[in-house]
């Protein structure tokens, strides 16, 4: 059981690092967290306390996933902000 | 069964009481965890954000989350499991709040993205007007030299039109007088037998006929200047003779002044037997130096 959960955490960890999550200074904080506590786990299952194993994974699960959605909720702000600059550049072009 | 039932009541009470005391106890002692705390103002802060209207499931999620650690602390008090479970929940919260956001933020770029192809198409509209504003002037502006060149085409019409005018009125003068082109004009020669009887000033009747057709050929041909001059044969005193001249010059500019040729163009001079055109010594010759003549400037050359 912490095996999978392991590879669980893992696989969103991987998928934070593929979101962008090490560009944005606190979607990486999280994504730090999430490897230190994947760390951490890992030497719980080694001393046989899966119990708690268990319990740092789903923290460091949840700290995966935050990683993720902050670095994509940072990209859609930047796109927005990006599309309105457009769209203000162009009206000045078009009133020339 | 009454009095079993009773005791058995009286054998569950303190239980209970001791559990209710135990729960009120444990509540009432525990502090709460600062994972928790963080946890329930983390939900509270992404409950009032868009996350609300935008990413409800992950909220709902974000509030079970809450409640199992809510529960744990309830029978647990400040464990590490209730404490990791809070601290679970906090970035349940936080991911509500998180996909909230990136919801409204790409609604504003597509908002925005639309916004620019509307823009664009105003653009385009704009520029359309601009061409079709620069094409309308331009074809304006052929109008303009279709016209002058319309204008300009009228003008020459007119132009030989009268000339033809003025080559008509001058073959029929020929008819009725003598028209000579001279350095000081054109001369057009009236014989005296015609428009005056013997000795007489006053224009007979077929004069005037006559001098209708030179005054409209005059008006239509155009002058600068007319000057009437009469002329006699040499029989008769110079005196009378001169007289005789000027008077019948007279009745003729008078005359042509009635006739549209303006009375400040034309003058009349009398040179009497002055300047024969012919021998004054026969009837022929004499007939043909009674005579008046109309000197006209032309308007132009």
């Amino acid at each position: 059981m912490p095996q999978d959960s392991l590879t669980a955490a893992q696989a969103d960890v991987k998928g934070a690092e593929v979101g962008g999550a090490a560009d944005n200074p606190k979607a990486a904080l999280h994504l730090k967290l999430a490897k230190d506590q994947i760390e951490e786990a890992q030497k719980q299952i080694k001393d046989g306390d899966n119990e708690a194993a268990a319990r740092t994974l789903d923290r460091a699960q949840a700290d995966a996933e935050l990683a993720l959605s902050l670095a994509k909720e940072a990209k859609a702000q930047a796109d927005a902000a990006d599309a309105n600059d457009q769209v203000g550049k162009l009206r000045k072009e078009i009133a020339k | 069964m009454k009095t079993h039932s009773l005791s058995a009541l009286r054998a569950t009470l303190p239980a209970l009481l001791a559990l209710g005391l135990a729960s009120i106890v444990a509540c009432g002692s525990a502090a709460v965890p600062q994972e928790l705390m963080d946890a329930r103002a983390a939900y509270a802060n992404a409950a009032k954000g868009p996350a609300a209207e935008l990413a409800p499931a992950q909220l709902d999620t974000a509030k079970t989350s809450l409640d199992v650690a809510q529960k744990s602390f309830d029978s647990d008090g400040p464990s590490q499991k209730t404490k990791d479970l809070a601290y679970v929940a906090e970035r349940r919260a936080e991911i509500a709040a998180a996909e909230g956001s990136r919801e409204k933020a790409e609604r504003k770029r597509a908002a925005a993205d639309k916004d620019f192809k509307s823009t664009q198409m105003e653009g385009l509209e704009k520029t359309k007007e601009q061409l079709d504003a620069e094409r309308r002037a331009r074809e304006a502006a052929n109008q303009d030299v279709n016209k002058t060149k319309a204008e300009l085409a009228a003008e020459k019409a007119a132009r030989a039109e009268a000339e033809k005018r003025a080559a008509a009125a001058l073959a029929s003068l020929q008819e009725i007088a003598k028209v000579k082109e001279e350095s000081r004009g054109v001369v057009i020669t009236l014989s005296g037998s015609v428009l005056f009887a013997t000795g007489k000033s006053d224009l007979l009747p077929i004069a005037k006929e006559k001098l209708d057709q030179v005054a409209k050929a005059l008006v239509s041909q155009g002058f600068k200047a007319i000057v009437v001059q009469g002329y006699t044969d040499s029989r008769g005193s110079a005196a009378d003779n001169q007289t005789l001249s000027l008077k019948r010059a007279q009745s003729v500019r008078d005359y042509l002044t009635t006739q549209q040729i303006p009375a400040d163009k034309i003058t009349a001079e009398g040179l009497g037997a002055s300047k024969p055109v012919a021998s004054n010594d026969s009837p022929e010759g004499r007939a043909e130096n009674r005579r008046v003549e109309i000197v006209v400037t032309p308007d132009k050359g």
